[in-house]
């Protein structure tokens, strides 16, 4: 069940929008901000309140990357693993996290501190490899930077 | 027009064809996946890749128009081996378990990959692989993610076509899921659409699941036995046994689309419930006996002379109708005839047939559909014609037309619709005359939920507009009003100089064709006037009530189950001395009977039906009859002395008597029918003006709402029809048919909801003066306040119950269930 206060938020962001089916992403960004992810429940609350069909709503829940549809960890990790990452070592990447965490790729810690997952491009090519923890960005990669941002993760 | 060379062959073709249909015109075949003629253009396949003289890259003839001059190949090297290459991308997901698969032998990639595809694949790595075992996502539909190819065909048909959107794409990239939402059970309209256009086999039927190979199969292209819309479909057989039924895209009206009734409602022929003996009652009960028994027994005490009378059903075929006509008319020497015990009585469904000027010739629902104005009234379309209701749909899609509904119910085409009006039943008369009035005057009374200015300014500046009216205004007492108010307004449109087309919507198959045929106390086959008045259904119960009947004959019809006041109906009935019942099932009305014959069923016999519009189309026998029913025809040819040999003998004699009918060659016909002309009988037993008038009167409107007494007690006015996946009561006995849905339920508007503290899906009581049932509730957004519906396809609760012969429409409470 959404709360009310994402009810109203949605509402808000409705009237920024030519008709309510442009709003879409904004409501589910809304849902996820004040959820952490997407319940099926909270998609046909949205796909109700959008008078969308809940099948298209789910095909952009589904489609981009952005939006969880499993509870994640306090920091998502996201790596890029689109061809200039790949390139430059995102596969090692995701692996040295997978080790370094415990976890595979989709999977969150025990502790629920962390969330691995393999994202598609975050258009940051030109400071591959890259990753993106909950809103921050962090590039050019190496397995040393890693170390240090995780340890600077509390 | 443009002119281009294809292969080196030149077609001159309309400005904006496609590549694709161009090419097709001159007789080259370019393979598709994603591409369907009346889907939305996806072009993401790639299979259709042509080369353009001058152009480098390959382009997807089916988004690219054709540029006069232009140069085209299809077939050269560079073509086939690019099509080669999207057959191996496609194969290399593709798990190929060709041997297991349904679709095997009409898959298009099986026969694409076998007339162009590589032979052989380099690609090693492992395939996607989404699941084992396959998805059961409804009680006819069950799926296979592994072998999709993503041309999104079901997802755009459920979306464009269907209207329910029930389906979409789950992730994305080369793990995209084409599926319902979150892959779980689907809650949709069952119409297998999505089956149908599936080029691979990654959607199935899941009653044909493993039933035959396609090759094995004996298939006949027939005609859809349910509504009047009348889609041509193809059902294919084996070992005398039908197994399913298909929609082809290159015939009928339908084309590839069907509704869940036509393609999964076959399995009702060969139910275990199926009648397949003679009945006759002795001492009380009706006991098994041979066919001579029970045809002398007939012949003996069904004589002309005593007071007969018979009623039919529109399930049945052109020619079993006129042969009917034939037995009461010219044997048993009566005009007390008439078809379907539903409707009001015979000056409003006379007045029908007058306005629906159903004595001149057919109209194709496509020229209907060509109006800039669309107007629905008196019929739930989705509900009752769901392949109209998707022809509907896509034409409302151009925004320079105007699709206005008019019913107390919302239902799914209603989200198409630029303008809804909502009203109470029974006063459709004043709806149509609040048109008028706004036309005429500017002004207009009555109490319509909608705009109805908005409806008179559409009509005043259209050219053209097209009138759909529905079953529901045959059942109203006061049905003549509203077809003198359609009458109305037409005049006033005509007047204005604008093409009026009015069309009917009905919903049994052989409504239009039973009239035609002379089912009718008033009319004569082809309509012509009878010189004596018969007796209509309604009178033929009163008058034996009365004890004034000797004999009746009831071909196919349950009238204890249909007609408006069950408890009248069966009470008249046991005072008929003697009673014959012909039909497939021991319906309620046959219990009664003192003579049951076991007729037989849509795919056991010949003939043809004359569809909403006007359409004849054959019906093709595919297995013979069960048991040891036989063909109607023979029965009642057997009983009248009639010496037919063939529904094509009938047919001849139909075309003497029913003048619209003389051109059509019964031979001929094939999937797309013919239309009849016009039997010459116009305007003839003027029922709305002049003549019959003061019969009009008579039948007074009953919905003057303010002086009812029951209307504090019983404040709800309920209504009846079809539910989407039943039809009659016939479809209850279909045991796919009944698992999408078993129970009756009862439905009203979210406003009647709240105020009554009532919530969907709970239990709630149902009570009129005549009857009590508790039913699930199920809550509309947007439907009449006031209003609960009801499907009548159920003995389980027998919606006629609720019905008191002179109430009208019926009323009812609804009542927490506690």
């Amino acid at each position: 069940m959404l709360t009310d206060n994402t009810i109203e938020n949605i509402k808000k962001a409705l009237t920024k929008y030519p008709n309510k089916q442009s709003a879409a992403m904004d409501a589910l960004r809304i849902v996820q901000e004040e959820a952490g992810y997407l319940t099926e429940d909270a998609l046909l609350q949205v796909a109700d309140m959008l008078d969308m069909p809940p099948p298209e709503l789910n095909e952009v829940a589904t489609f981009y990357t952005m939006y969880n549809k499993k509870p994640v960890g306090k920091h998502h990790i996201q790596v890029c693993t689109n061809v200039s990452c790949s390139l430059l070592g995102s596969e090692h990447i995701v692996e040295f996290l997978s080790r370094r965490l415990g976890i595979k790729k989709g999977e969150t810690t025990l502790d629920k501190k962390f969330t691995l997952s393999e994202v598609e491009c975050l258009g940051s090519c030109g400071t591959a490899p890259m990753m993106q923890i909950n809103d921050d960005y962090y590039e050019n990669l190496t397995d040393g930077k890693i170390e240090e941002i995780l340890k600077g993760l509390k | 027009m443009a002119t281009v060379k294809i292969n080196g062959k030149e077609i001159t073709v309309e400005d904006g064809t496609l590549i694709l249909d161009a090419a097709r015109q001159a007789g080259f075949e370019i393979p598709t996946f994603c591409y369907q003629a009346r889907l939305s253009r996806l072009g993401s396949c790639r299979m259709c890749i042509i080369e353009i003289g001058g152009q480098k890259k390959l382009q997807p003839s089916c988004v690219t128009p054709v540029m006069h001059g232009m140069e085209v190949f299809t077939e050269n090297e560079t073509v086939k081996s690019a099509r080669a290459s999207m057959l191996e991308f496609l194969l290399a997901n593709h798990p190929l378990d060709c041997p297991t698969c349904d679709k095997g032998g009409e898959c298009e990639l099986q026969d694409f990959v076998f007339k162009s595809g590589p032979r052989r694949s380099p690609f090693s790595e492992s395939k996607r692989r989404f699941h084992d075992k396959d998805k059961i996502l409804s009680p006819v539909i069950i799926k296979n993610h592994n072998r999709c190819i993503h041309c999104e065909r079901c997802v755009r048909i459920c979306d464009e076509v269907v209207g329910r959107t029930a389906l979409g794409s789950i992730g994305r990239g080369a793990k995209i899921m084409e599926t319902s939402f979150m892959d779980s059970t689907l809650d949709c309209d069952h119409c297998g659409n999505c089956i149908e256009v599936c080029p691979v086999g990654s959607w199935m039927s899941l009653p044909y699941r493993y039933k035959a190979r396609t090759w094995d199969l004996k298939e006949i292209d027939t005609v859809c036995p349910y509504c009047a819309t009348g889609c041509q479909f193809t059902i294919g057989a084996r070992n005398n046994e039908i197994v399913r039924v298909k929609s082809k895209i290159t015939t009928g009206i339908n084309k590839e689309t069907l509704c869940a009734r036509g393609r999964f409602g076959y399995n009702f022929i060969q139910s275990e419930k199926r009648l397949k003996k003679p009945l006759l009652k002795k001492n009380g009960k009706l006991v098994e006996s041979s066919w001579d028994e029970a045809i002398s027994f007939i012949k003996q005490r069904f004589g002309a002379g005593k007071k007969t009378a018979g009623i039919a059903s529109a399930r049945h075929t052109n020619e079993e109708l006129f042969v009917f006509q034939k037995l009461i008319r010219d044997v048993f020497k009566t005009n007390n005839i008439d078809l379907d015990s539903r409707f009001a009585n015979k000056w409003v469904t006379s007045s029908a047939i007058e306005v629906l000027n159903l004595a001149a010739g057919g109209i194709s629902i496509f020229d209907a559909l060509k109006a800039e104005v669309i107007f629905v009234i008196g019929s739930a379309i989705s509900n009752e014609n769901p392949i109209t209701d998707y022809l509907i749909r896509q034409t409302a899609v151009d925004r320079r037309k105007t699709l206005i509904l008019a019913h107390p119910r919302r239902f799914k085409l209603n989200s198409s619709a630029n303008i809804s009006l909502r009203y109470k039943p029974g006063t459709e008369g004043e709806v149509i005359k609040g048109i008028t009035d706004f036309i005429e005057k500017g002004v207009f009374h009555g109490n319509v939920v909608g705009d109805i200015s908005q409806v008179g300014e559409k009509f005043k500046n259209a050219k053209n507009i097209t009138m759909f009216l529905g079953a529901d205004i045959l059942r109203l007492d006061n049905g003549t009003n509203v077809v003198a108010e359609i009458v109305a307004l037409k005049g006033l449109l005509k007047k204005a100089g604008k093409n009026i087309i009015i069309q009917p919507l009905f919903d049994r198959c052989n409504q239009r064709g039973a009239r035609a045929m002379g089912i009718h106390p008033l009319f004569l086959p082809g309509l012509k006037k009878v010189k004596e008045n018969g007796m209509d259904c309604g009178e033929i119960l009163d008058a034996a009530k009365k004890g004034e009947i000797d004999s009746l004959y009831i071909l196919g019809e349950d009238i204890v189950s249909m007609y408006p006041d069950a408890k009248f109906a069966k009470d008249a009935l046991s005072n008929i001395k003697f009673k014959v019942v012909q039909d497939t099932f021991l319906t309620e009305t046959a219990k009664t009977a003192d003579v049951v014959i076991p007729g037989a069923s849509y795919a056991e016999k010949d003939g043809t039906f004359t569809n909403q519009e006007g359409r004849v189309q054959r019906l093709r026998k595919v297995i013979s009859p069960v048991g040891n029913s036989k063909d109607d025809l023979d029965i009642l040819c057997s009983i009248g002395g009639f010496a037919y040999k063939s529904a094509k003998e009938v047919f001849d004699d139909i075309k003497k008597e029913v003048l619209g009918y003389k051109d059509i060659n019964f031979d001929a016909l094939d999937g797309n029918g013919a239309l009849v002309k016009g039997h010459g009988a116009e305007n003839q037993g003027s029922r709305v003006k002049g003549q019959g008038a003061s019969e009009i009167a008579s039948a007074s409107p009953r919905n003057d709402t303010s002086s009812n007494p029951y209307l504090d007690e019983y404040p709800f006015l309920l209504i009846t029809g079809n539910h989407l996946f039943h039809s009659g009561r016939l479809s209850q006995n279909d045991d796919v048919l009944i698992k999408l849905l078993a129970e009756p339920f009862v439905e009203i508007s979210e406003e009647d909801a709240k105020e009554l503290g009532l919530t969907d899906k709970e239990n709630v009581k149902v009570k009129s003066s005549e009857y009590e049932a508790v039913l699930k509730l199920r809550v509309v957004k947007g439907s009449q306040k006031g209003v609960a519906f009801m499907p009548e396809n159920f003995d389980s609760v027998s919606v006629n119950q609720f019905y008191k012969k002179g109430q009208g429409i019926a009323r009812v409470k609804i009542e927490k269930q506690v």
